[in-house]
């Protein structure tokens, strides 16, 4: 199946094509640090290692909500402006580890075409550490606009 | 003995508020690069756009809004009072989470967070589990107008 291009015009989709997958990584545990603040979350599952091995874990677990961003990142570097993003249903299957290497991908699920030409996609998305298992999976949706209208071609001679 | 939650179906939770403040969304920047939102004092080293709404006033990113669901649905409720959960000797995890986005989220506004419970229902997985659901809606706290709106799932270990 095709792969759809980065910031595609609406005639450019069809169901069933793939977004374009990409890979980030490795977690860097340091980071939890900063997302920690942000959330006003100080829970030790997330900063002390010896905390999460008492609990059974191997290490400490990335936010949740880091590794939502890093999927919507993802869908929403794929639109012409991050913002036409409309909906997204995102469901937590695994823990994120430190030194994890995540993939993300997604699939066109549907397309509902709008008067002018523009369009709202609505896809799969889904987020699997190197081991491929899922971690969040889900759907977005999202405006995509028509492609504009094409100027007049002038034909031109080479020069001489 | 367990505890019934499904007397919790319906409860509002208490209203909160959370600014979207620039030292929040340059520290979510550092760590979550986003080549469109640049962080503040960073646009001319970048050589990049920050992406800005029409009223010229900076905007977060989408990716940001997940920590704003978070942020903000935190500050509604209380585990004890109002899950009837011990966060000290239980485990809570998140489960699903759905927003609908009405519009662009600015640096510097304070938003406004309403929320109740939706539902509570018991499944059984290698544990079992209570999971609560939580409609929310979040609005522009001086515009009233609707920001976001959706549904955040907890799940609660018994």
């Amino acid at each position: 199946m095709r792969e759809a291009l980065y910031q595609p015009f609406f005639q450019d989709l069809a169901v069933g094509m793939r977004l374009p997958t990409v890979e980030l990584g490795p977690m860097d545990r340091f980071d939890y640090i900063p997302i920690a603040l942000i959330l006003r979350d100080t829970n030790p599952l997330h900063l002390d290692r010896v905390y999460a091995q008492e609990r059974g874990l191997p290490d400490v677990v990335q936010q949740g909500p880091l590794n939502q961003a890093y999927l919507y990142r993802y869908f929403t570097s794929w639109l012409h402006d991050p913002w036409d993003l409309i909906a997204t249903k995102m469901r937590f299957a695994a823990n994120v580890f430190p030194d994890d290497v995540l993939q993300c991908g997604g699939e066109i699920l549907e397309l509902v075409e709008a008067p002018a030409g523009s369009g709202v996609v609505n896809c799969a998305v889904w987020q699997r550490n190197q081991a491929g298992e899922t971690i969040l999976t889900g759907e977005a949706s999202a405006r995509i606009p028509s492609r504009p209208m094409s100027t007049s071609v002038t034909h031109t001679s080479p020069a001489p | 003995m367990d505890v019934d939650r499904t007397t919790l179906i319906g409860r509002a939770l208490r209203p909160a508020t959370y600014t979207v403040t620039e030292v929040d969304v340059n520290d979510f920047l550092g760590v979550v690069d986003e080549p469109a939102f640049v962080a503040t004092g960073d646009e001319q080293a970048a050589g990049a756009a920050t992406v800005s709404a029409p009223t010229g006033s900076r905007l977060a990113p989408p990716s940001f809004a997940p920590f704003v669901a978070v942020l903000g649905l935190l500050k509604t409720f209380d585990w004890g009072d109002d899950f009837l959960f011990d966060y000290r000797t239980g485990t809570a995890m998140f489960g699903e989470q759905s927003i609908e986005f009405h519009r662009p989220l600015r640096v510097g506004e304070s938003v406004a967070i309403s929320a109740a419970i939706s539902d509570v229902y018991e499944k059984q997985g290698k544990r079992r589990f209570d999971v609560i659901e939580v409609s929310f809606q979040i609005s522009g706290s001086e515009e009233g107008d609707r920001l976001m709106s959706g549904q955040q799932s907890y799940i609660l270990f018994k």
